[in-house]
């Protein structure tokens, strides 16, 4: 959780608890704003990450940010999370590059890039994607940079944005994937 | 050593002689004091000095009535002016606003001067004068009331398929806004939890603005925030406590996470003002089927037994299924059984056998009957013959049917408890709440259905939970409590 001003970070709180989402939630935000220095009410608008990401793990940081601005009437702004981070790369400016995540069952999230407009954002190639591995291949010749995705990135990003005009208004969870079930069929029990 | 405790049966002839010393010409008869002392609304209390009873004082507050009145409160001479009086108006004042009481009234003698000023300092104000009420001196009763601000809480239900926001005032119910997912689910033939919790996410912010319209409140007026977080499905869970928490948060409530099946039981304070102990509770839905002996419900939850597999409603879904019915089967059953004849086929009573009685009296087991009726069918439909459908349908939800209520209503008897509540989405079918009406009246058990709304999951039965535990002034949870999938009922709270 952050809380950001124009391009600076006034508060922010992490927890390192891949399973602790709903637990940790509610001290992440408390925490977030007693280092900022300010109160629930002065907060003016919510970014959240719509993914993509852990399904569970995203919802309740989403939840969150949804019930956020709805009890306190302030706009809500959707970011998608990948062009977080490829906006947040320092090295990235002109190249084609990509952002990628782990999307777990053996697979990646991904997004390309093509440079940077005139705003600072990284101007997407292609759509937000599940890929797998082989398909990463011809991709082999790019240089590869670690960088993490958290709340600091959502919130630059976001204040980067809706200055520059663009349209965060699209605040549902980006899955890339179905639900994994299948409709039912009728099973005999008896041989 | 001093003491203030309930009063029991045997401390009425102590209390009488107490009754006559003070009371003298105006006293009540020893058979009025015991028989107001042991009613179902009313509550007493005795001050005992070692083995002495030196004061008593009674409260009534009957259900449905949002109201409490001081029937009697008295302290022997020898131990006045101790403040024993005003510790027995205190417990008054706490009973009377865990009861639901919204307004506590007394009377009081005009030339009791003390009493009044104690009255008065805690808040009651004249509102009326009873002329020469108290006879033969002719002294006039003042009718005191005192304005009990009852807790104004949201709660957030996101367990399973239902998005459920509602909000109470006490024990009265403001709104209930419910969104469900159990269209979306139908395809799938039974809830799929991924869908569940995605659905949650969507449908969070319309269901909090409806119950915030509904009940024609600001977000702000609220007293405290309540959230299921167990038994359920743990990312359906997690939606409703990430919301929860940062509402509490934003407008810096206190928040309180809470048993969804004690909850379920909760429901009925709404319905009828306030909740009758000790009850047996009777849950059935798509994901539960539990019987519960209810002795207080912030304090005394006992399970007495659950299905040891399929839910109720998870049978009436896969039977609904064998017949080639649409989910949700319930409603689709009851509606091809009303042609068929209950007797047709007897299907198997699950842990109803004397050797399965031993071990689960009060559990439930639903699978073999779900088996039994697809090897009916089966060998029917191999056989070439025709399947009477509406026989089938209406022979299997009588063997359902027959079990749940035999179980609860045997549950009564052995507990000596005459009340028996229904909850949970099953309660729906038709079947089941003729069969409850008829065996409890037979067994002279009251019987509780809250409305249909009330009964399947929804937020407002969350939200009086919270209510009660606000009421009852126990501490908030705090911002740290998880979801439990497997939330034992004998936890109510999660600190």
């Amino acid at each position: 959780m952050a809380v950001v001003d124009g391009q600076k970070v006034l508060g922010f709180s992490e927890f390192e608890d891949r399973f602790g989402h709903a637990e940790n939630i509610g001290n992440a935000i408390a925490q977030a704003l007693q280092q900022a220095k300010i109160s629930a009410a002065d907060i003016e608008s919510v970014a959240i990450s719509r993914g993509p990401a852990s399904y569970t793990g995203l919802r309740v940081g989403m939840a969150a940010g949804v019930a956020f601005a709805a009890v306190r009437s302030i706009p809500l702004h959707g970011v998608v999370a990948l062009d977080a981070v490829a906006t947040a790369l320092p090295n990235a400016k002109s190249e084609q590059w990509m952002v990628i995540s782990d999307a777990k069952r053996g697979e990646f999230f991904c997004c390309r890039y093509s440079g940077i407009d005139e705003s600072g954002l990284a101007i997407r190639s292609s759509e937000p994607e599940v890929i797998k591995p082989e398909q990463l291949e011809k991709y082999s010749d790019l240089a590869t940079v670690d960088s993490n995705s958290d709340a600091k990135l959502i919130g630059l990003y976001a204040e980067k944005a809706i200055a520059a005009g663009v349209d965060l208004s699209d605040s549902t969870a980006l899955y890339l994937r179905s639900p994994d079930v299948t409709p039912s069929t009728k099973k005999r029990v008896s041989g | 050593m001093i003491q203030i405790r309930e009063l029991i049966e045997t401390d009425i002839d102590e209390v009488f002689e107490l009754e006559k010393q003070i009371f003298q010409s105006d006293a009540w008869s020893k058979q009025n004091l015991l028989s107001d002392s042991q009613a179902s609304h009313t509550n007493y209390l005795v001050v005992q000095d070692n083995q002495q009873v030196v004061g008593y004082a009674g409260l009534s507050s009957p259900p449905g009535s949002f109201q409490a009145d001081i029937n009697t409160i008295a302290i022997a001479e020898s131990h006045r002016r101790q403040g024993l009086a005003r510790q027995l108006v205190q417990r008054m004042i706490q009973m009377a606003t865990r009861n639901g009481a919204e307004n506590m009234f007394l009377d009081v003698r005009a030339d009791n001067s003390s009493a009044i000023k104690l009255y008065e300092s805690f808040g009651f104000e004249q509102i009326d004068v009873r002329k020469n009420y108290y006879q033969p001196a002719g002294v006039d009763a003042l009718v005191m009331r005192k304005q009990i601000r009852q807790p104004l809480v949201m709660g957030i239900e996101t367990s399973c398929d239902e998005t459920g926001v509602g909000i109470v005032r006490g024990n009265r119910l403001i709104s209930n806004a419910l969104n469900s997912s159990m269209e979306i689910h139908a395809r799938f033939g039974g809830v799929v939890p991924e869908v569940a919790a995605r659905a949650h996410l969507e449908a969070l912010k319309p269901t909090i603005d409806s119950a915030l319209s509904e009940a024609g409140i600001e977000i702000a007026d609220l007293d405290a925030i309540s959230v299921t977080n167990g038994p359920g499905l743990s990312g359906a869970l997690m939606v409703g406590i990430g919301a929860a928490k940062a509402i509490a948060v934003a407008h810096d409530k206190p928040l309180y996470a809470v048993n969804h099946l004690v909850g379920h039981v909760g429901a009925d304070i709404l319905e009828r003002g306030s909740l009758q102990t000790p009850s047996i509770a009777l849950l059935v839905s798509g994901g539960h089927t539990s019987l519960l002996l209810v002795r207080d419900l912030l304090d005394d939850v006992e399970l007495l037994g659950e299905t040891i597999d399929d839910a109720a409603g998870e049978a009436f879904d896969k039977v609904a299924r064998v017949l080639g019915l649409p989910y949700p089967g319930g409603p689709e059953i009851d509606r091809v059984a009303i042609n068929g004849n209950p007797q047709a086929i007897r299907f198997p009573r699950g842990l109803t056998l004397p050797k399965d009685m031993a071990e689960h009296k009060y559990d439930f087991s639903f699978s073999g009957l779900k088996t039994a009726v697809a090897r009916y069918v089966e060998k029917a439909e191999d056989a070439g013959e025709e399947v009477h459908i509406a026989d089938v349908a209406a022979s299997f939800r009588e063997a359902v049917v027959d079990v749940l209520i035999s179980k609860a209503v045997k549950a009564c008897a052995e507990f000596e408890v005459p009340r028996l509540i229904l909850g949970g989405g099953v309660t729906a079918n038709a079947r089941l709440r003729e069969v409850a009406k008829q065996r409890c009246e037979e067994a002279g058990i009251e019987l509780r259905i809250p409305k249909f709304s009330l009964c399947t999951d929804n937020g407002a039965m969350i939200a009086s939970l919270g209510a009660q535990l606000v009421m009852a002034g126990r501490e908030p949870s705090g911002l740290g409590f998880g979801s439990e999938s497997t939330m034992d009922v004998s936890k109510v709270q999660s600190l």
